[in-house]
This record gives C-alpha cells, sequence and structure tokens, in this order.
C-alpha cells in the first residue's frame, strides 16, 4: 500500500484530469442505476394507471415525463461511458508518460557504477512493462472504489427515503460484497499469487540455465531430461494457477449470490411494506429495480483488490531503481577545472563490496600531463576497475584520486567527465544518423568540424561510400555498420570531444591487423599532446607508450 | 542530439499488409490448436448456456412476484414457492458462474502445457547451432509469458464467441411468443450491434497496429539509450537526452489513446443500441400498460408480461458485451502465436539420415570424405580430406574463423555438410550416435544450478556416487570442492580453470571413444595450463583425442596437428 501511496504523488500534476475521469466514472454509473429503477418504476405506474383507466375512470397519468427521462437517461449512460473512458485513459497515460521520463531521469546518476549488475534488458522491461503497469493504480484501484463509495452512499440514502429497512440490508450486503469477499479471497490467493511468481522466476532461471547450456546438454545427451523437468515445473505452476482460479471463481460466485440474496430480502420487505400501505405499487417495482442495478458498482472490486500484488511487485521494483544512491556524491561546492591534468594515484584499494575480494590492492600511479601509459594484464586482473576509478565512476576505498593535486572528489562530475576522451571495444552506437552520432561529442560542432573528425578517423571512404553519406541511420535498424567501422566512428567522436587526457580500453579488440594499425595511426596522430591511458591484454601498440605497467590480481607493477 | 522519430505512414501501410496475411496464418493455428481442447470449451459453452437459460427464468419469476404483490395484490406468505425458486434459481447460477471460468481455465491450461512441450521438442529437433542464434532471454520469455499469454483465448475467447452465436437467438426464441414486437426490436438491433462493432473492429486493427509499432519502437529506443546511457554522460548530453525521452513517451500515449479511441466507440456503439432498446422496450411495453399503444401484442399486455421483456432486454446484449471485452484477449493471443509460430515453422536444418553403415575400405574411426560447408552468405570448408585413427592424439589449429568450430559440429552431427560425408566408425554421422560416441568440452563449459555431483553426472545421471567421485578425483575437482558442494548460475564462485576440471570430470565419466576439448587452455595462466594438459593427459590416456587449440604447449604434446585456414586443410 505504501508504494501505491508513493506513486500517487506523482499523479498529482495531473489531479484535474483525475478529478475529472472519476466524477465522470459516477455519472455515468449513477445514471445507469437511475435508468433501470425508473424504468421499473414506470412500468408499473403505467400498468396501474392502465388499470385505473380501464375501469373508465380519467387518465391522470403523465407518461410523457418519465419517457423522456429514461430516453435522457440512456444517452447519458452512453455518452457517460464513452467520455468516462476517454478522459480516465488519458489522464492515466499522461501519468505514465511523466513517470517513464522522471524513471530515467533518476537513472541518470546511477550509471555506470551503480547499475553495473543490472542488465540493460531488466531495465528496459522496468522502463516500459513495469511502468505500464501501474496504469492499474487509478484505472482498476482507485477510480472504481471511489466511485463504489460515493455511489453506495447514495444509493444508500435514496432507498432509505422510501425504506430504511431495505437500504440497511442492501446497504450491509454491499459492503460485505465489495470489501470484505475481496479482502478475504485476496488474503486466501496471496499465498498462491507469491507461489507463482517464485515459481515463474524459478522456471525462466532455469529456462535460461538450459538455452545457455543447450551445447553441453545436447552433447551430454541430457536435454531431454532437463525438458521433463522444466514441464514438471511448468506443470507445478499451472497447478497453482488452478488453485488460484478456483478461488477466483468461488469468490464472485460468492459476489453474485450476495447481490441474489438482498435482492431477494427486497422483494419480500417490499411485498411486506406493501401489503402494510408503507409502499405503492409503483415503488415496490422501484426499489427492487435499484437494488437489482446497484450491485454493478461492486462488481470490478475483486478485481481491483486482486491487481494490488501485481501493481505492489511493479511498484516496488521501479522504486528499487529510483531509490538507489549513486555511487558517488557531488561535491558540496566543486572546485572548477584546473589548466593541467596531471593524475596521480596513492595507495588505493577497491572493493565492489564487503563481502567480495580486493579488485585492486595499493595501486600507486602518477600519470603526468602528456605521458602515454599502458596497462597490460589479463581480463579480470582489475585494469578497467582502475580506469573506473580514474573517471570516478566509483570512489575508492582506501586511497585518493588527484587531478591536479585536488581529489576527484571536489570537482563536479559532469564536469570532471569532459576531461576524458574513452575509445573502447564497446563503442556505442546510438540508432540515430551518423551525424547525429558524432554530434554527440560535441552539439555545436560545425560542418568543417564534422568533415576534420570524419578525415582523421579513416571514415571518409566509408561515408561516401553511403548514398545519404553522413545522414545515413546506423545503428539497430539502420545500415550495418562493421565492428571497424564502428570503431572508426567512435574515434570521431573523440576527435571531435577533443579532452585533454584519453582512455583507451582495448582500442583495437576485435579488429583485423590493418584496421588495427590504421586506428593507432590516426591516434598517434590527433593524440601527440594528449594524456594517454590503455589497456590492453595483448602486445600491440605499445611502441606508442612512455611508460608500460603489467597488472595481476590487483597489483600494479612496472614492467 | 536531435533525434527524430521515425514513423513515417508509408512505412506503417507496408508493415500493415505483411501484418494482415501473418495474423492470417496465426489465426488459422490458433484456431487448429483450438481441437486440442474442443471438450473443455465445450463445457465452458454448456455452462454459460445453461446460465442463459437460468436468466431467462430468474426474469420470469421475478416478473410473475411482481405482479402478484402490485397488481394481484397476493400476501408475501403466499408467494413462497415462488420465492423458493428463486432462491434455486439464484443458487444454480452461483455455480454457473463459478464452473465457468474453472472449465476455462482447463483448455488453457492444457494448451499451454501442450505448447511448451511442443516448443522444447523443435528446440532439439532444430540443434545448438540454430539455439544458439536467439538470445537464450527471447526464449524463455517465449515459453513462459507468450505460451501464457494464449491462455485467454482459450479459456475466454473461444466460449464466448460460441456464446454469441446462441444465447441471443435463445432470447429470440424465448421472447417472440411472449411479444413478438420486443422479438423484432431484439432481431433487428442485435446484428446492427454486430455490423458496427465490425465496422470499427476493422479501424480498430489498422490503429493497434500503429500503436505496436510505436510501443516497439518506444523500447527500442529507450533500450538504445539505456544501454548507451554511460557514453551519453561521458559527452555530458545525458541530461539532454530527457527531452528526447518525453517526446517518444508521449508519442506513445497519443498513438495508445488513438487505438483506445477507437475501442471506447467500439463499446459505445454496443452500448448505444442496447441502452436504445431497453428505452424502446420500455417505453413500447409502458405506453401498452397505459393503453396508448394500439399496435402489436401490447394492447393487452400484462405488467408481468412486461417486465418480463424489460429485464430480459439488457440481458439480451450480455454475450456481445462480454465478447467486446474478451476481444483483447484474442489480439494478445494472436501476437504471442506470432513469435511461437516463428519457432514452430522453422525448417529443421537436420534432415533425417538413414544410419545405413556406409561402404568404405577405410577402416579409419573418423573419416571426411571432401566436406564443404557453406552458409548463406560465404563458405567455410572446403572439399576437407581427413582420416583420424583410434587412439590418435590430434591437434586442430587454425585462426580464429578458420573453420574448426564448424569442423567439430560436423563431427557431432549438430550441422550437416552442404556435400561431402562425414563418418563415424563407419557410418554416416548423426546427431544422436555422435552424442554417444563423442565426449565435447567446449570453450566455456556450461555449468549448471546445482551440485558438483549433478554437474559431473550430467551425461550419467545413473553413475554410482563411488564413480563419480572417482571422477572427480581423477580431474582434480576434489581439490577445491566437494560432491554436494552447489553451483550458481554459470558457474558462480569457481574460476575458470576449476570450471574447466568439472567439465573435464563429466567428460571422463562419460567414458566415449572420442574426447573432444575446444581451446582447453584459453584464459589460464602458464602454471595453470600445465597442470591442466597433465590432468587432460593422464584421464584420456586410452582415447582418442582431438584438441582445437592455438596454444604451443598443446600442440607440442599432441602426436598430430591438423592446420585449417580459410577453410582448407594445410598439412
Amino acid at each position: 500500500m505504501r508504494d501505491a501511496w508513493f506513486f500517487l504523488k506523482l499523479f498529482k500534476p495531473y489531479s484535474a484530469w483525475l478529478l475529472a475521469g472519476v466524477a465522470l466514472s459516477l455519472l455515468t454509473s449513477l445514471a445507469a442505476i437511475i435508468l433501470l429503477t425508473l424504468s421499473g418504476w414506470f412500468i408499473s405506474a403505467s400498468a396501474i394507471a392502465g388499470l385505473v383507466a380501464i375501469d373508465g375512470n380519467a387518465l391522470a397519468f403523465n407518461f410523457m415525463l418519465p419517457a423522456a427521462q429514461i430516453r435522457a437517461l440512456a444517452i447519458t449512460r452512453t455518452l457517460g461511458r464513452y467520455a468516462e473512458r476517454l478522459v480516465t485513459h488519458e489522464a492515466t497515460f499522461r501519468v505514465l508518460a511523466h513517470i517513464r521520463s522522471w524513471f530515467f531521469q533518476h537513472t541518470i546518476p546511477l550509471l555506470p557504477g551503480r547499475l553495473a549488475l543490472i542488465r540493460s534488458g531488466d531495465l528496459l522491461s522496468r522502463m516500459t512493462s513495469d511502468i505500464d503497469a501501474l496504469d492499474a493504480l487509478y484505472l482498476r484501484l482507485v477510480a472504481p472504489i471511489t466511485v463504489a463509495i460515493i455511489g453506495g452512499v447514495v444509493v444508500t440514502a435514496f432507498l432509505a427515503t422510501y425504506a430504511p429497512v431495505i437500504s440497511i440490508t442492501n446497504g450491509v450486503i454491499l459492503l460485505v460484497a465489495g470489501l470484505l469477499i475481496p479482502w478475504v479471497f485476496n488474503q486466501l490467493g496471496n499465498e498462491g499469487a507469491e507461489r507463482i511468481t517464485v515459481l515463474m522466476a524459478n522456471y525462466k532461471i532455469r529456462q535460461v540455465d538450459t538455452f545457455q547450456g543447450f551445447t553441453d546438454l545436447v552433447a551430454n545427451q541430457a536435454y531431454d531430461r532437463f525438458s521433463a523437468f522444466l514441464s514438471q515445473f511448468s506443470d507445478r505452476m499451472i497447478h497453482t494457477q488452478r488453485q488460484n482460479n478456483q478461488l477466483t471463481a468461488i469468490s464472485s460466485a460468492l459476489t453474485y449470490l450476495l447481490s441474489q440474496v438482498s435482492l431477494l430480502l427486497a422483494l419480500v420487505f417490499a411485498g411486506f411494506l406493501f401489503t402494510e400501505n408503507k409502499l405503492t405499487g409503483p415503488e415496490v417495482a422501484l426499489v427492487v429495480f435499484c437494488v437489482l442495478a446497484t450491485f454493478e458498482l461492486v462488481t470490478p472490486l475483486p478485481q481491483a483488490i486482486q491487481m494490488l500484488a501485481k501493481l505492489q511487485k511493479s511498484a516496488q521494483r521501479i522504486r528499487q531503481i529510483v531509490e538507489l544512491e549513486p555511487s558517488i556524491k557531488e561535491p558540496q561546492q566543486a572546485v572548477l577545472l584546473p589548466k593541467q591534468f596531471d593524475l596521480h594515484l596513492s595507495d588505493i584499494s577497491f572493493r565492489y563490496s564487503q563481502q567480495q575480494d580486493w579488485v585492486l590492492k595499493h595501486i600507486n600511479l602518477s600519470i603526468l600531463q602528456g605521458t602515454k601509459v599502458a596497462i597490460v594484464g589479463a581480463s579480470g586482473s582489475g585494469k578497467t576497475t582502475l580506469l573506473h576509478l580514474l573517471m570516478r565512476y566509483y570512489d575508492p576505498d582506501l586511497g585518493e584520486v588527484k587531478l591536479a593535486q585536488q581529489s576527484l572528489k571536489s570537482y563536479a562530475t559532469e564536469q570532471l567527465m569532459t576531461c576524458f576522451g574513452v575509445l573502447s571495444q564497446r563503442s556505442q552506437l546510438f540508432a540515430a544518423t551518423i551525424k547525429e552520432n558524432l554530434l554527440i561529442a560535441k552539439p555545436s560542432a560545425t560542418t568543417v568540424e564534422l568533415d576534420a573528425a570524419i578525415n582523421a578517423a579513416g571514415l571518409k571512404k566509408f561515408v561516401s561510400s553511403l548514398p545519404d553519406g553522413i545522414d545515413t541511420w546506423v545503428g539497430e535498424s539502420g545500415v550495418k555498420v562493421s565492428g571497424g567501422e564502428a570503431r572508426r566512428i567512435a574515434l570521431a567522436r573523440l576527435y571531435l570531444k577533443d579532452a585533454p587526457i584519453l582512455i583507451l580500453d582495448e582500442p583495437t579488440e576485435g579488429l583485423d591487423a590493418d584496421t588495427e594499425r590504421e586506428v593507432f595511426n590516426a591516434l598517434s596522430d590527433f593524440a601527440q599532446h594528449k594524456t594517454i591511458v590503455m589497456l590492453t591484454h595483448r602486445v600491440v601498440g605499445l611502441a606508442l607508450m612512455d611508460n608500460v605497467y603489467t597488472m595481476e590480481n590487483g597489483v600494479l607493477s612496472q614492467l | 542530439m536531435t533525434t527524430r522519430v521515425h514513423l513515417t505512414e508509408s512505412a506503417n501501410q507496408i508493415y500493415f499488409d505483411k501484418n494482415k496475411a501473418r495474423e492470417k496464418i496465426c489465426a488459422v493455428w490458433l484456431k487448429s490448436q483450438a481441437k486440442k481442447v474442443r471438450k473443455s470449451v465445450l463445457l465452458a459453452t454448456t455452462v454459460g448456456i445453461v446460465n442463459g437459460g437460468l436468466v431467462i427464468g430468474q426474469s420470469a419469476l421475478l416478473a410473475l412476484v411482481l405482479q402478484a404483490i402490485i397488481i394481484d395484490k397476493l400476501s408475501v406468505e403466499s408467494l413462497i414457492p415462488y420465492f423458493l425458486g428463486l432462491a434455486s434459481v439464484f443458487i444454480a447460477r452461483g455455480l454457473c458462474v463459478y464452473s465457468y471460468p474453472v472449465f476455462g481455465f482447463e483448455a488453457g491450461a492444457r494448451i499451454r502445457v501442450n505448447i511448451r512441450q511442443q516448443l522444447q521438442d523443435k528446440f532439439l529437433e532444430l540443434g545448438p547451432s540454430v539455439i544458439k542464434q536467439y538470445q537464450s532471454g527471447a526464449l524463455a520469455t517465449l515459453t513462459l509469458e507468450q505460451v501464457d499469454a494464449l491462455e485467454h483465448y482459450f479459456s475466454r475467447y473461444l466460449p464466448q464467441q460460441m456464446l454469441v452465436g446462441i444465447l441471443p437467438i435463445i432470447f429470440i426464441l424465448v421472447v417472440m411468443p411472449v411479444n413478438w414486437v420486443v422479438g423484432i426490436i431484439f432481431l433487428v438491433t442485435g446484428p446492427l450491434v454486430i455490423v458496427f462493432m465490425a465496422l470499427i473492429g476493422m479501424g480498430a486493427a489498422s490503429a493497434s497496429r500503429n500503436q505496436f509499432l510505436a510501443m516497439s519502437r518506444m523500447s527500442g529506443y529507450f533500450l538504445d539509450r539505456l544501454q548507451g546511457l554511460s557514453t551519453l554522460k561521458l559527452f555530458g548530453v545525458a541530461t539532454a537526452e530527457l527531452k528526447n525521452i518525453n517526446e517518444m513517451a508521449e508519442g506513445f500515449r497519443e498513438k495508445t489513446m488513438a487505438v483506445l479511441h477507437i475501442a471506447f466507440l467500439s463499446s459505445a456503439v454496443l452500448e448505444f443500441f442496447s441502452a436504445v432498446a431497453v428505452a424502446l422496450v420500455a417505453v413500447y411495453v409502458g405506453l401498452g400498460l397505459l393503453g396508448q399503444m394500439p399496435f402489436g401484442p401490447a394492447e393487452h399486455i400484462t405488467l408481468k408480461e412486461a417486465l418480463f421483456v424489460l429485464l430480459l432486454a439488457p440481458e439480451f446484449f450480455m454475450p456481445f458485451r462480454q465478447l467486446a471485452v474478451n476481444y483483447h484477449d484474442r489480439a494478445t493471443a494472436l501476437g504471442a502465436s506470432d513469435a511461437i509460430l516463428a519457432v514452430l515453422e522453422q525448417e529443421p536444418v537436420l534432415k533425417n539420415i538413414s544410419t545405413h553403415s556406409y561402404c568404405n575400405i577405410d577402416k579409419s574411426l573418423i573419416i571426411f570424405n571432401k566436406v564443404c560447408k557453406n552458409y548463406t552468405q560465404r563458405t567455410v570448408l572446403i572439399d576437407i580430406d581427413l582420416s583420424i585413427q583410434k587412439g590418435e592424439k590430434v591437434a586442430l589449429i587454425g585462426e580464429s574463423g578458420a573453420g574448426k568450430t564448424t569442423l567439430i559440429n560436423l563431427l557431432l552431427g549438430f550441422e550437416q555438410p552442404t556435400s561431402g560425408t562425414v563418418l563415424l566408425k563407419g557410418d554416416i554421422v548423426n546427431q544422436t550416435k555422435s552424442t554417444k560416441m563423442i565426449a565435447w568440452v567446449g570453450q566455456s563449459a556450461a555449468i549448471f544450478h546445482g551440485s558438483v555431483k549433478e554437474n559431473i553426472a550430467l551425461a550419467e545421471p545413473d553413475a554410482s556416487l563411488e564413480q563419480i567421485y572417482e571422477a572427480a578425483k581423477a580431474a582434480g575437482v576434489t581439490e577445491f570442492a566437494g560432491l554436494e558442494t552447489q553451483i550458481g548460475e554459470r558457474g558462480y564462485g569457481l574460476s575458470g580453470g576449476q570450471l574447466q576440471r568439472v567439465a573435464l570430470a563429466r567428460a571422463f565419466l562419460k567414458n566415449s571413444e572420442i574426447i573432444i576439448l575446444d581451446e582447453p587452455t584459453a584464459n589460464l595462466d602458464e602454471t595453470n595450463k600445465i597442470k591442466l594438459l597433465e590432468v587432460i593427459e593422464q584421464l584420456f590416456k586410452d582415447k582418442t583425442l582431438i584438441i582445437a587449440t592455438h596454444d604451443p604447449l598443446v600442440i607440442d604434446r599432441m602426436d598430430k596437428c591438423i592446420k585449417l585456414a580459410h577453410g582448407e586443410v594445410q598439412r
């Protein structure tokens, strides 16, 4: 419930929309109830008036007015329902669009340090399907419950003016059907619902496990066994769902029965009141039809309460991300960026968590501006972590990283980022044109500057071979770009950004020998006066370097 | 960054046309699957029909009671039989309300079990070389969520579809003798509802594709930006990107609302007709009761008849309304079946080959005879002629991309040669035979959730504890883990070298004639390498051993070396 409340606060800017939705929805529900009530009364009154007329007395019954009212109510109900749906959904989707950008905004400070362990697919599903699931919060939960409460009170008050007994019994039964039964069955079904979530998660893990080890399973003739095991799992899942489905079926049968009990009681009471002359004939029909109609108010409630668990889950998954502390803190008062960029690491130790082993152990390293340093080591030796500390993705547990004799912690991160140009084996290309991909590095770049960058990165031939040239759409759903070309685009970005410190993380990994040579040639021209920190696990491109270090198990030593 | 979102009309049109044909295929497939759960669907439908009959009974009883009280002024006590009748109808309807979803569930459950099984079998039929091309996450979603998404088509939509064909006719047949004018009102408005809903439904289909397109674009865009968020931050444009995210989300909202607009319009039409019909009935019988309707049976209508038809009027439209609600289930199932069919429709690349012995004078254990392998784009192996004798130790070397992996896959029967033959003990290779005769350890051996023991006994689940222990000991697994040690997903908690040992123990326990190891020493340092090689030598000294490798340390220890370059054997 607390999670639901948390998100309701985000709905606030849209409260006018939300209120209008509830109001329309209430109007529509009441119109439907009045329509049936009035029709019942009208028919009975007509019947009695008709009998009187046959008796020969003058016909005093004005049938035009109720007939017109019935027509008006029918139209109100139809139009009202349509308008209500439009408004409530419009309101909801406005809120969801807002929550989506709010979510994205909150992930910005968390990357890359804090979210390194969460896969992008998982993050995406939180940003799409989990946020989508929040639509139930207003549409299925808040709006129907508000309408049911207000509508229930209005109907009970209305019935009380005719027959207090019927009003009270109907009110009590409404409460039981609308609140007690959904609540009880939600409690009963809770365990099963949780079991299903757990079973589903486990099924998925095992299924992924099976696919990832598919070749091994087939080669070891073990696939059939694993597949049979998965089927058993699926059977257990379905069995639990069957039990839950049964509970839901019982709950809707009970709700239905309660509504009929209320109807039957109303009928009996109305009969007695009629014989005691406390109700006229048409009023009997009015009361009975009104009771019949009110149960439409509570029919959406069992489903609403069932939604709560799922809603809770999604809400939690969104909150988990949004409420993460960033791995680094911004300084209270940021120091301005220096004019020179000497880096000093003094006695740095780092581990990702208290439970894990030290990744970096007592590292001392000075990189003066303009020097070129290579760190050689196997994957897993800790060299990438060292880079992350240099760029302050994380803070070291012990020791300090300094830029121009000032702790990294004293610079604003956004400022600090302008000091680094990164070229790595995972050069991220965005689904956009080549030009837009380059402009990320320097939004104000002129055509001349862009051309220069393309030339320097050796992209000229590739770009001019494309029919749309620099405006060619690349990335997903665009032109396929080879690994070498992607790396060159990243290189052109590096050129445009023109940062004083270049971070090269296995810059030529996965490229063929020719491309590798060209990349290094391009780099050596453009990076002449820049600081370079290069990671590699092979002995390539070391000729450019002033100092070469090796990294092994978190310990750095000079070669 | 000024990224535009491409959603042009012509692109959409192409997308629709392609989808229309596809949707038809999916719809036909769904129908064909329905045959498997016919019984449950029919049961649910029967319950629905019984419920409809009870609605008629309930309306009649209610009308009778009101007539008795209001017009005939009978005492409440004398009406007790009617009340009891009503109560029993209520209980019977309660049972229907309960059993309708219960029967429906069985239909959905049985289908899901069946299709999961079809998928699992298909995966095996397609084999590792095809499965590797999929993302495991996507396949897991397919077997779990997508299959679940089919449920409501069978459990709700199908029974409701049948009810729409039956219940309105029953209602009309019942009303006709009571009041034929009302019967005609039903007869006219019922089909009108269907026609208008179908008209609007057509528009809805195209709008919902629009929305689907917008949704996949939005997801793609978000994934792109989330994956590249570090890069965006590095260039200081992450905050600027918020504007685009906002635009995307707003665009999605507009598309979603366009779809809902139509959906709401269609239900508004339904409501409109049902409201008009109810109002017509009410006014007609009301005026008739007043003696103001000199037309049709209303002239001499009684209150009970009037109330009966009035109560029945909204119930007549109930099946249509319910179907409109369940229509969404159909759309969901169609979407899911598209993805499921994409896998089920795939032609297996492995053809069934007769395992008849191949006449050959060469008695070598493994023979490659003029083997070529082409993929659509490129040729991987050209005219490979090889023979390996029993007990030989062979190093298979070559640059990455030279065709080593393909060669091994052919030998394992995971793929088949484009031309030429691969023989194992004189027979043409197939997957069943070769996986029995060969123990294979991949570059990064798969380790499964469970204990070390279970992982070693992967190929021999019936092996005794002693046998497993012996294998573990021989491969040096016992040096770092006990048999009951639990290892997590992808061997979490074990180092690369340790994982290799577990895999070697697995191969040793399998005790096949041929052992194939793919780059066993990659990612290991010198000391560990030598240790591992000694273990390998010890374990497989009387086996035929093939090791794919770059490593000179490994090559030195082998009897024979086969070098692949650009798809050809170089000796």
